[in-house]
Order: structure tokens, then C-alpha cells, then sequence
């Protein structure tokens, strides 16, 4: 299965031959995959240096002198590391860029928490030319690259290293435009990016319990779909967010915004609440945190317990 | 020595109660020989694609950079009054959003120089013969975003790029150890070390330099005082943001006149 990395380059490959305006830098990551967008685009492509502040704002540089930059690194180095100079550089300043992360939440999950970030799409979302993207998969981030890359604005993709598996319709992938991934009447499950695998892989297990799933995917945080939510919730009354992301400013938060003159809605989040200390893979990390299947449905019994057929 | 522009300075300042003059004293010398003499520009049309760029990194020294923008026509006299005033686009840093020939919003220090960096790239890349100053404090050039952007500015051979160091001796205040032209010429800048109060030092070098799209980037130290040009301002103490009062203001004019 191509990883999302791949597709970052590959899309840097096919976006720059026909638009002589990008230019690309990183921060000595994804250096030899980047070599054929690098060959096709010469003078282009720049392997900046570990300085990261210093990228992000050359990108606010480049575009005052009319480019289209793109930055590229890991995600804490990027906008943790880098955010003053997203805030004041690029935000401030009124200039744009695109700034396309790896490492997500804990994908380098054996390196520790220095390579983690959590809190990146609520730094990104206080601004309100931003736009963050949490795509899961590679037709999700070429498709939504070449809609927004362009538009003057902050763009700020969070890449998973996990796809989720769902092969969506190209159709459906519109920037700003949540999917309805699968119709239920009990309960909504929101959720982003790579945790679009637990969510389906929960199906069978919640439905074993009697409970009908509905599944929202949010590829777009920022702008939120705040309309799709508010119809499913009509319906179901219960909310379940499933977020590699900061439960103190996550999709839940959104989720909580976008029903709120419902009333009555009962909510669930399953996020990351602080440093994820110890190491191990992706999935270990993930089966720690209830980022899974089974972690689905431990949730909701203790959450939703009257959602189950042996309590109705 | 630019005594009429230091007067405004001093006046705009007072006005508004808001300001750095010494920092600014420190540097409007600079920024008026630039305008004056080397920078390429249409008052009329700032935003012109040939033009070349100054970019203040050390915003807090901003009356310097608006009172030499007046007297090029950027910006009218009645900016300067309404200065640090809600009604006005002056304010106690300027604002690239707002202010016509402010080519970077700046504040916080080691900002505008990776701006300049990236911008210099940009215009290489497409190009583009425009020059690119950057003026920023010896005080700023504790940020490591200097220092990341001086190595990258060389590596890169930016030769459309010039970066100008107020060298006021306010950084030697917290770290002695402040041989700023050892190091730029050891990051592999051309440097150059001049009186930055003095025209025919400045008529010396600036005009001698040879821009390029690629070849080195220069770093010009400026020797300075901050308050240069009256007494009771100079040096580095209580004034650094300090509002004259109405007799202070008196006492600058006169020693300026």
C-alpha cells in the first residue's frame, strides 16, 4: 500500500512540473524521494538545513516574492518548534505557505515523545487563514493538495505513515467536506486521518452489541463541516470523536461546537491527554490510548452503557 | 549626521508616548544614506516587482525607518502625527500590512532576516537582479535564527543578499564576548566594518558593492552609539524606552540644532 510520504512526493513531482511557482524546502527529511520533483523542477527544491524557524520563515520570504512555497518536516519541528514564526511570519505578516508534516500524533512511536506532536492542528487552527488537513490516505492528500495549494492561505497537512485502508471515492474528497463513510442510527463516530481504521474495524464489534454505527470522516479540520455533524447527531443523540489529537483542543472540541443547540447530546472522546511517555510501535501506542477497535467499544460500554441490546 | 530627522523622531515620540528613541538615533543615519543613495524605489508604487527591499529586522528602532519613509514619500507628514494613534498606521513596530514601504512586520527580534533570506532566494530563483538589505541589532544577533540564516545565507550564495548589524554595543552588555566581524566572516560573509554615522564611511563602501545573483553575501558592521547626537540620550541606560517630557524635548531640540 504507497505511503502517504510517496504521495507527497509524488504530488510535489506532478504540481511542480505544471506550476513553475512551487518551490520546496525541507529539513533533511524525505531527501531521496524527492529527487525526481527535484530533477523536473531544477533550482526548486531546497534541502535547507536542521533550522527549521529559519524554513519556515524563508517560506514567508519566498512567497512575498511571489512563490509558492512548501514546507516539509516532522511535525513538532515544524509547528511546535517553528509556531512563532508561523504566527507572526506567515500570520502576521499576511503571507501563505503550505506546510505538509510527517510523524503525525506518534507515528515514530520507538523514538519518543520529542518526535511526537499532539497539540499541532489546534496551533494551526487558531488562525483564521489557516486551513489543516488530516488526510489518511494518499488519494486524499494529492486531491486535496492540488484543491487548496494555491489559495492564499495557511495550508497545513498533518500525514499519518498509516493509511487507513478505505479506498473513498475521489468524488467525495473536497476540502472542507466531511464523508459520510457509513449510515447508522445510534451512535456517531467522528474521527480523522489513520483512525479511520479503528472506526471501521469497531463495525462488527459494535454491532455484535447491537449498537448501528454512523461514521463521519473529517480529513478537513479546519474549516470544519460543521453541517454534516449537526444532521448526523440530530439523529443519533451520541457522539464518539476517535482523534490522534489533543483532547483539550481536538476534533471533539468541534464535534461539541457544531451540536451544542441540540441539547441532549451525549458525548464520548477517545484522545491524547498528555506526553505519551515509553516506546513501542504505532499500535502498541495506539492500543494504549483506546486509539482502536476494541478500545472503541470499551468506550462506549462504560460511556454510552445504554446503547448495548443487553441493557435496552 | 541627520539632526532634522532625529527632531522628528523625538517629536513623533514624545506625541505618542510610545517609541525607542536611542535605538532608533542608532540607526536613522543608515536608513536615510540607503534611501538617499543605493535603494532603487517609486514612492508612488511601492510594491513595484524591481524594486529593492530594506527590511528593519529590528522593529522597535521603527521611527527611524518611518521619519526616512516620510521624507521619501511613502508616507505623508500627517502619518507621522497621527503615529501610535488608533487612527493612524504607525505603531510602536511596524506593520507590512499597513504601512506603505514596510517590507516586514517585525517585533520580535530574528524575524526579519530569514524573511530577507527567503526573499533574496525567491527573487534569485526567479531571476531577479533586486538588492536586499536587511538591518538588524547586534542585540538581535543573540537569536539563533540569525545564526541559522547567516549559514544558510552563505551555503546558498546569496549574493543579492546584504545584511547590515547595528553594532551598538548593546549585546556586549550581556555577552562580552563580541567580535561580531570575526563572525560573520567566519559563517563566509563579505564583511565589511564601518562608522555607521558617518556618510563618507557609508559613500566608501555601499556603493562598492557588487550585487549578484549568486556570489557572497555581505554583512556590513556598523559602528554606532545608540543615541547618537545627544548627550544626555547616548549609552545604555534608562532611555532605551523612555518618553522625553516636554522639557527634555526642548533639551533634545536644542542640542540638535
Amino acid at each position: 500500500m504507497k505511503k502517504l510520504r510517496n504521495e507527497f512526493a509524488d504530488t510535489m513531482l506532478e504540481v511542480g512540473s505544471a506550476d513553475p511557482r512551487l518551490v520546496v524546502m525541507v529539513g533533511d527529511i524525505s531527501h531521496g524521494i524527492l529527487q525526481p520533483y527535484a530533477k523536473a523542477c531544477p533550482g526548486r527544491y531546497y534541502n535547507v538545513g536542521i533550522c527549521e524557524p529559519t524554513i519556515v520563515n524563508m517560506a514567508a520570504g519566498l512567497n512575498k516574492s511571489g512563490l509558492i512555497p512548501v514546507v516539509h518536516t516532522i511535525a513538532p519541528f515544524i509547528i511546535e518548534r517553528a509556531y512563532e514564526q508561523i504566527k507572526l511570519d506567515l500570520g502576521y505578516q499576511n503571507l501563505d505557505a503550505n506546510l505538509i508534516s510527517v510523524g503525525s500524533a506518534f507515528d515514530y512511536g520507538q523514538l519518543g515523545c520529542s518526535h511526537h506532536c499532539y497539540a499541532d492542528v489546534s496551533l494551526m487552527s487558531h488562525f483564521k487563514r489557516a486551513q489543516v488537513f488530516v488526510p489518511g490516505s494518499p488519494k486524499e492528500f494529492n486531491a486535496l493538495f492540488k484543491q487548496v495549494y494555491s489559495q492564499n492561505k495557511i495550508n497545513y497537512f498533518r500525514l499519518t505513515e498509516f493509511n487507513h485502508g478505505v479506498d473513498l471515492d475521489l468524488t467525495q474528497i473536497k476540502a472542507g467536506k466531511a464523508i459520510r463513510i457509513k449510515e447508522g442510527n445510534h451512535l456517531t463516530i467522528v474521527t480523522t486521518g489513520s483512525q479511520l481504521k479503528s472506526a471501521m474495524d469497531a463495525i462488527p464489534l459494535l454491532q455484535n452489541e447491537g449498537i448501528d454505527p454512523e461514521i463521519l470522516y473529517y480529513h478537513t479540520i479546519k474549516p470544519f463541516d460543521f453541517n454534516t455533524l449537526l444532521d448526523s447527531v440530530t439523529k443519533t443523540g451520541h457522539v464518539m470523536t476517535v482523534e490522534e489529537l489533543s483532547a483539550h483542543d481536538g476534533i471533539f472540541n468541534q464535534v461539541i461546537k457544531s451540536s451544542v443547540q441540540i441539547g441532549g447530546v451525549q458525548y464520548s472522546q477517545i484522545a491524547i491527554n498528555d506526553f505519551v511517555h515509553g516506546y513501542g510501535s504505532y499500535q502498541d501506542l495506539c492500543t494504549r490510548l483506546d486509539l482502536s477497535p476494541q478500545g472503541i467499544l470499551k468506550n462506549i460500554k462504560s460511556d454510552f452503557p445504554h446503547l448495548l441490546k443487553s441493557n435496552r | 549626521m541627520n539632526s532634522n530627522l532625529r527632531k522628528t523622531i523625538a517629536q513623533i515620540v514624545h506625541h505618542s508616548k510610545e517609541g525607542h528613541i536611542p535605538s532608533s538615533y542608532s540607526i536613522v543615519d543608515i536608513i536615510n544614506y540607503l534611501y538617499e543613495n543605493i535603494l532603487s524605489f517609486d514612492c508612488q508604487n511601492p510594491n513595484l516587482d524591481s524594486r529593492d527591499y530594506f527590511i528593519l529586522s529590528k522593529g522597535h528602532g521603527c521611527a527611524a525607518l518611518y521619519v526616512v519613509l516620510e521624507k521619501f514619500g511613502f508616507i505623508s507628514a500627517k502619518d507621522l502625527e497621527q503615529y501610535g494613534s488608533p487612527s493612524g498606521i504607525l505603531g510602536g513596530h511596524p506593520d507590512m500590512t499597513k504601512v506603505p514601504g514596510a517590507e516586514a512586520s517585525t517585533g520580535s527580534l530574528g524575524h526579519g532576516f530569514p524573511t530577507a533570506l527567503g526573499l533574496a532566494l525567491g527573487l534569485r530563483i526567479q531571476n531577479n537582479n533586486n538588492k536586499i538589505f536587511c538591518l538588524m541589532g547586534d542585540g538581535e544577533c543573540h537569536e539563533g535564527t540569525i545564526w541559522e540564516s547567516a549559514n544558510v545565507g552563505a551555503n546558498q550564495h546569496l549574493g543579492n543578499l546584504c545584511a547590515i548589524i547595528d553594532w551598538n554595543q548593546s549585546a556586549a552588555q550581556l555577552l562580552p564576548e563580541d567580535d561580531l566581524p570575526a563572525r560573520w566572516r567566519a559563517f563566509g560573509w563579505e564583511t565589511h566594518v564601518i562608522d555607521g554615522h558617518s556618510k563618507e564611511d557609508m559613500d566608501k563602501t555601499f556603493p562598492k558593492l557588487k550585487f549578484s545573483l549568486e556570489g557572497r553575501p555581505k554583512a556590513i558592521i556598523c559602528k554606532t552609539i545608540k543615541g547618537k547626537g545627544v548627550s544626555f540620550l547616548e549609552g545604555h541606560g534608562i532611555w532605551h524606552h523612555r518618553i522625553p517630557t516636554s522639557e527634555e524635548l526642548h533639551q533634545i531640540d536644542l542640542e540638535l540644532s
